[in-house]
């Protein structure tokens, strides 16, 4: 079975972003990037099917600039067979990806789609879904448990209050939550050994892909800024308190 | 206990809401990390002001009172322990950072600033303190000072003395001394900045520091590496800073790793254990290329003084890497480890290491000894564990046997009894491991300059006279 995976470029999980003094977007020059999380982990598990003997081969699909080149090698270390490049320095929005991924996955016929359930940056939670659509394929989101057979995957949901398994039919599409699994370390010499696989380059165009954005960012702004707390003598006012100024009572 | 007399007087300059005197207080604040001695002290004041540590001071030569000085109390030598009814003075309540210098990068710390939150202060004027350590959230920026505290990034930012651009102490006799007043030269005799930082508060009081700033620290990359013998460490360092500016350069043992992974009920890193890691932070070029990187970690693997190695793709694994050097100390505090903080000059340390291998091997094959510490900067913490079914007497008497062999090794190699933890108690009887009696005897000197009557942190460093 082949695994197709795509994996996002991203400003690092633990750097503190600032936005741009004219409001128009994040500033992102000179931040550490790294690979979306989710992605992390939907790596992480086409390479757990592949050790387990269900993936027989696994490719990793990026799409944006030319530096996410450092995200799909970083995606060879953890075990990926080679990696596709979409290389444009267009503004990438949801729908876009999701046909370039179909473009992709037509070119290449996975079994199986696995993405991340939304990418921390734009936190839009779509491409997945819409890949899916597009693709006609069945669709199994925000998975925190995956189980391959033959011709189908059970896939675990996470949902509000509980848990919901569903099967699909392969090929099928996965988004992969946080307690999917945990992403291991990547070794030295895999990393080495990975800037030998194989890396191929493509572009929208040469997929047939019109890119074009669609949507308009209008303004980013930070969230506000929490006001310091107070005392208070008792707790007759702090019930004034809550009642008439915060009005939580 | 102090008199009524003396606690009247103490009254008099301290309002009484700032002088404990209960049971908690008194346990709380007498003691360090170190848990050996118990505690005893007679009092615990909070001044606000170094007008009141004056008066504080003064009134202690007036009664002949002890004075020890506190700060967050994370000490691992017993140099903030008051166990002969000393009076504790802590400087929790005098925490203000004020007079930053964006043109000169300085900041003045009341001595009460919590580590952390000059850290985080710096990191506001985009800026870095860049001396750290596994407990910059408790410990005080005037602890710091008094122990010359080091930690993880000696190594690229040198130890807390480096830092510090001027001082105001009160001395053991209640004078204010302003040493060398923030600036950057300054040849006008005597430096005794110098004097205080590292004098574990037998000389006076740090009451106030002026620190310098540095430029945040560029991009790095993390790395753990599985190296099967320890004294090959030294040659990955070598390695490594051949080709790249190191933050830090730490290692630890399998057994260590072991407690880690225990307590914090994790996974190894690495699923083929060695019995040695190094954990190390190096500079990345402008490019963030990490090729020097994977360079060195060929040649290592090449040497074989390296086997295996992970990278840290993220802030997050970078984390979660230093958690497993920096929780070593925490996970093994439930056994009562015995701890020694020794250091040689690197270039003697893969000498050093093997000998004294084969000292606690041959000397005291069934105690559990843990090895980690600051390997780039040639100090290593060994770590005694304390087997569950001995009595901590016993188990202390045992370390000190294995102490007197651990330090004539540390002599004959012209090595630091005592690297960055200080000298305290604990360590106070192998002073003249590392210092002549010469030394010693000028120490003693300098103490009577500026504490006279005897009543700075007696006991602690220097053993009392007769």
């Amino acid at each position: 079975m082949k695994v197709l995976v795509a994996v996002k470029r991203v400003v690092d999980y633990n750097v503190k972003v600032r936005v741009k003094a004219d409001g128009s977007d994040v500033d992102v020059a000179n931040v550490k990037m790294s690979m979306n999380p989710f992605d992390e982990i939907a790596v992480e598990e086409a390479v757990r099917l592949k050790e387990a003997g269900k993936a027989t081969e696994i490719v990793v699909v990026s799409m944006g600039v030319k530096q996410c080149e450092e995200t799909l090698r970083t995606a060879l270390a953890m075990g990926a067979d080679r990696a596709i490049l979409v290389e444009t320095d267009t503004e990438l929005q949801p729908l876009a990806v999701a046909k370039l991924l179909k473009a992709v996955a037509d070119k290449e016929q996975p079994q199986l789609l696995i993405v991340g359930k939304q990418a921390i940056d734009d936190d839009a939670n779509q491409t997945g879904q819409m890949a899916a659509a597009l693709l006609g394929w069945a669709q199994g989101t925000f998975a925190s448990k995956v189980d391959v057979a033959a011709e189908t995957v059970d896939v675990t949901r996470e949902i509000d209050g509980g848990l919901e398994t569903v099967k699909l039919r392969l090929p099928a599409v996965v988004t992969a939550d946080l307690r999917l699994n945990e992403p291991r370390f990547i070794k030295l010499p895999n990393i080495m050994a990975a800037k030998k696989k194989p890396l191929e380059k493509t572009s929208p165009a040469d997929l047939g892909v019109d890119v074009t954005p669609r949507l308009k960012t209008l303004k980013v702004a930070e969230p506000a800024k929490r006001s310091a707390g107070i005392k208070v003598a008792n707790a007759a006012e702090l019930v004034a308190k809550l009642k008439n100024d915060a009005k939580v009572l | 206990m102090l008199t009524s007399p003396q606690l009247s007087a103490l009254q008099a300059i301290i309002p009484a809401e700032r002088i404990h005197c209960d049971a908690d207080s008194l346990d709380r604040y007498g003691q360090d990390w170190t848990r050996y001695t118990r505690p005893q002290a007679a009092a615990v004041v909070f001044p606000l002001s170094i007008e009141e540590v004056q008066a504080v001071v003064r009134w202690a030569n007036a009664q002949g009172v002890a004075i020890v000085p506190s700060g967050g109390r994370t000490g691992l030598s017993g140099g903030a322990v008051a166990a002969q009814g000393e009076v504790v003075l802590s400087f929790e309540r005098m925490n203000r950072i004020d007079q930053f210098d964006p043109l000169a990068r300085t900041v003045r710390c009341q001595a009460g600033v919590v580590t952390a939150a000059l850290q985080a202060f710096a990191q506001e004027q985009g800026l870095l303190y860049p001396v750290d350590f596994a407990s910059s959230g408790s410990s005080q920026i005037g602890g710091n000072i008094a122990t010359n505290a080091g930690g993880i990034r000696v190594v690229r930012y040198g130890m807390t003395r480096d830092w510090i651009a001027g001082l105001t102490v009160v001395t053991g006799s209640g004078e204010l001394l302003q040493c060398n007043l923030g600036l950057n030269k300054n040849n006008s005799g005597y430096d005794f900045r110098h004097l205080f930082i590292g004098s574990e508060g037998t000389l006076g009081l740090v009451v106030e520091a002026t620190v310098r700033l540095c430029d945040p620290a560029p991009p790095s990359a993390v790395l753990l590496l599985a190296v099967p013998q320890l004294p090959d460490i030294m040659a990955v360092f070598h390695a490594f800073r051949s080709r790249l500016t190191l933050q830090a350069f730490e290692f630890f043992s399998d057994q260590a790793l072991t407690h880690v992974l225990a307590a914090r009920q994790a996974q190894p890193p690495l699923a083929e254990r060695q019995p040695f890691y190094v954990l190390l932070e190096c500079e990345l070029p402008p490019s963030a290329d990490d090729a020097p990187v994977l360079q060195a970690f060929e040649h290592c693997l090449e040497q074989g003084w390296v086997v295996d190695g992970v990278l840290a793709q993220s802030q997050q694994q970078a984390r979660a890497l230093w958690r497993l050097r920096e929780g070593i100390s925490a996970a093994i505090t439930p056994r009562t480890p015995y701890k020694n903080d020794i250091a040689v000059v690197i270039s003697r340390l893969p000498d050093f290491v093997s000998w004294l291998q084969a000292l606690l091997a041959r000397d005291y094959p069934d105690f559990e000894v843990l090895w980690y510490g600051h390997i780039g900067d040639g100090n290593l913490h060994i770590n005694v564990l304390k087997p569950e079914s001995w009595e901590l007497e016993e188990f202390r008497h045992a370390c000190e046997a294995v102490n007197k062999q651990v330090f004539a090794l540390v002599a004959e190699f012209a090595g630091s009894m005592s690297a960055e933890h200080g000298v305290g108690l604990l360590k106070r009887d192998y002073l003249g491991v590392t210092r002549s009696a010469a030394d010693i005897a000028l120490m003693r000197g300098v103490k009577a300059v500026f504490d006279p009557n005897n009543i700075m942190n007696p006991g602690k460093l220097l053993r009392r006279a007769g």
